[in-house]
This record gives C-alpha cells, structure tokens and sequence, in this order.
C-alpha cells in the first residue's frame, strides 16, 4: 500500500518538473535544428525509435541502455525493497506486528487526559516498551495516539512527563508487573471496533 | 534539448541510486553477527553458549535477531553487573535451547529494562516466567495434547505454532497471577484467570477447538500443580 503511495508521489513530482519544464523544452532541438536547415522534421513516432535503435546511432544505443540499466535497477532494487522494508510490509522486524495490522486495519486509539503535561508517550509489548509519543494538537488537555496492532492481547502504560500510569481507563484489564500497574488490551475481539 | 536531457537523467538515476543505496543501509536486516557482536560488549562468560542458543532460536523462528539485538543492547546500556546481565540471558537461552518461544521472555525484560527495575528483580521474574513454561508444556503432554508431527491429524495434535500459543497464554496468565500477588494454592481462581485469558483470545489468536481442549482436559488441581512445581 504505502509502495503505491511512495509510486504515486513520485509520479506527482514527475508531472510537476515536467509541466513546468516542457513548454520551455518543447520543441526546442526542432526549432534549433529547422533554423538550421531550414525546415521542421516531421518524424512519427517508430520512425523516432528507429532512429534512437539504428545501430549507426551509437550514442543513442548507449542512451537506450543507461534507460534499461535503470529500469532493471529500479525493478530490482523495488523488488528488494518491498521484500524486506518493514513500511512496505516486508521482512520480519520489530515493526512486523504494525504493519500486519495497517493492513487488516486495526488502529488502536490510546487517549490519555493530562491537561498541563509537557510530554505523554505510550510504551508497551507492541513497542517494545519504548515510547511513541501521543499528541495534544488542539491542547485541551487530551493526548491521543492511534497505533495500528494485529489482533492479540497487548499490555501498556502510559509515561506522563516521565511518570508511569499504567491504569487506563479505557483498558480491558489491568495486571500487576513489577510491583506497577499495566494495563491490557485486546484488539480483534468481536464487535470491538478496532 | 537532448544533451540537457540526457544530462538530467543522468543525474536522476546517480540519484535515484545513491537514495536507493541509502534505503538499502538503513534498511539493512540485522543478523546473527550483529548479535555476536553486541554480545561481545557484555563480557560474557557464557557468551558462546547464549550464541548457540540465540542461532538455534532465530532458525525455528523463536526469536528474531532484531529483537535479540535490542534485547542486548539495552543490556549492556543498563545499569548493573555482568553476572546479572549474563544470567536473564542464559535464562533465555535455555528458554529457546528447549525449543520455547523467546518473545514472552524479552518483551518482560524489556519492560523491566524501560521501568528501571533492578536487573535481580527482573532476572527474578524471567525466570519463574521460563520455568512456568516448562511445566505448562509438560501439563499439556500430560493431558494428551501435543505437538503434531507431520502426518499426525487427531485433534490432540496441534501445529508446534498453536501448540507454542496455548502454552504462552497459559503461562503467562499464570505468571501474571503469581506476581499480582495471588495464592498458588487457590486453584479455581489460577483456572478462572486462565479461562479469562484464553476465552478473551479464543478464537481470534487462539483457534476455538484448541481453548476448548484446554478448557476439558485442564482442572484446577493441575494448574494449583503447576505452579506449586515452579515455585518450589
């Protein structure tokens, strides 16, 4: 999904240089070249590829392999890419758990009320216990953080500037884990709106 | 225009190249070596022997290098002797030389790790932790569940990965138990709280017939059993 997103960008990008480039480009070795000799060409399309593969046309030939050679690189390289890039759904890496649930859809809301904190992070099985930060964009006091998960059963806590908070209310279940509070979610269950 | 042209590709596919080389750095997969390597920061005296255990792991998917790798850089970043640091990794090396997933028992010293636990407390609970998966899978043995081999259909045969799955739960709703503080001599509560786990998972982790198998074959006596066994 996000390769198809990454490929869309770059197309925009493609589109934009173009349009802006082409009106001034267009044309431009014609007219160069009818000035010259005092006439437009008026090539048709196979007869311009026949020309760039005419074996006479060396420098052509090699322009034509420098396009193959990238085409190739960007097939396989793209092929490399989305096999083991863990945004493009790849290999299996900490984030594997993420982007299995990006695709199935489960964006797990974590909301923790701290009006006047400076910083509000969520650790967690799901993250190996390192923070992702939650944000208060309209600051009322409400941080929130959507986390994509795969089904399964997940413990959290929430680290309000630096403190732990492990019993959030909107958690399934709390559980006792090195003296603290966690608390737990499951995501996937039925009728649960992930 | 075609001199400009050319020029301009040139220089997209130098570029698209050197970004693509860039991707390729970054997204570089961690391997065993790496793990070697961080492990030789420790100063372990059983470094080889955690090593071995680690490779048998990553080959029956029990562990992933990338995990393993941040498992033992945090370790060395802790506070704490190398004794102590040695001794959660042998606990998980043990874990998976007895063919055990090693997820339950990172993500619990990961967690210790991130709330500043003193690492003889957190070596502390991976280990009851270990050892209750030891005894969980045995009790399963006991109750004729097992894992199947290939060729093997009856319903008492499950897939090493479903297998695995009861067998975490179990222990870990057990694990939870004990260190919420709960009595291991209260059997119906140790069965209750493995049936809150297992029912909550049933069906969307867990396949139905498994929990359901577990639910028949598995009385508080032999959970009461069980954790008796791993706190003796």
């Amino acid at each position: 999904m996000r390769g198809d997103n990454l490929e869309e960008a770059l197309k925009d990008v493609l589109r934009h240089d173009v349009s802006v480039e082409a009106p001034h480009l267009e044309g431009l070795e014609e007219r160069i070249v009818a000035e010259l000799e005092g006439r437009l060409p008026k090539r048709g399309f196979v007869e311009t590829l026949k020309q760039l593969c005419a074996p006479t046309r060396g420098a052509r030939l090699g322009q034509l392999a420098v396009i193959g050679a990238t085409a190739v690189v960007f097939l396989l390289v793209g092929t490399f890419l989305v096999g083991r890039a863990p945004f493009l759904g790849g290999g299996p890496n900490r984030t594997a758990t993420m982007s299995a649930a990006a695709e199935s859809g489960n964006a797990v809301l974590f909301l923790m009320p701290a009006p006047g904190a400076q910083s509000v992070t969520v650790v967690g099985n799901f993250n190996d216990w390192e923070p992702t930060p939650l944000s208060d964009d309209d600051g009322d006091g409400i941080w929130t953080a959507s986390i994509p998960l795969s089904p399964g059963r997940y413990e959290y806590a929430f680290v309000v500037d630096g403190r732990w908070w492990g019993q959030d209310p909107l958690a399934d279940e709390y559980v006792r884990s090195f003296g603290d509070y966690s608390s737990v979610r499951y995501v996937g269950r039925a009728g649960e709106g992930a | 225009m075609k001199a400009r042209f050319w020029k301009t590709c040139s220089l997209g596919f130098l570029g698209v190249v050197l970004l693509l080389g860039y991707g390729g750095v970054i997204l570089a997969e961690t391997t065993a070596a790496d793990v070697e390597q961080a492990l030789q920061a420790l100063s372990l005296s059983q470094g080889e022997k955690i090593l071995e255990a680690f490779k048998i792991g990553f080959v029956q998917g029990h562990l992933l290098p990338e995990e393993t790798l941040r498992l033992v850089t945090r370790l060395t970043a802790a506070e704490g002797s190398p004794a102590e640091k040695e001794a959660i990794l042998l606990t998980l090396a043990s874990a998976l030389m007895d063919e055990f997933p090693g997820k339950t028992l990172v993500d619990k010293t990961l967690e210790g790790l991130s709330r500043g636990v003193p690492l003889p407390q957190i070596g502390q609970q991976v280990s009851i932790r270990a050892r209750l998966l030891v005894e969980v899978r045995d009790l399963l043995y006991s109750k004729g569940l097992f894992v199947a081999t290939e060729g093997q259909a009856a319903s008492s045969f499950l897939p090493p990965e479903r297998f695995d799955l009861l067998v975490i739960h179990i222990a870990d709703a057990l694990g939870e138990y004990l260190e919420g503080g709960g009595s291991p001599l209260d059997g119906y509560i140790l069965k209750e709280a493995v049936h809150l786990r297992l029912s909550k998972l049933k069906g969307v982790v867990i396949p139905v017939e498994d929990v359901e198998l577990v639910f028949a074959r598995i009385g508080p006596a032999d959970l009461t059993r069980v954790v008796l066994d791993v706190l003796d």
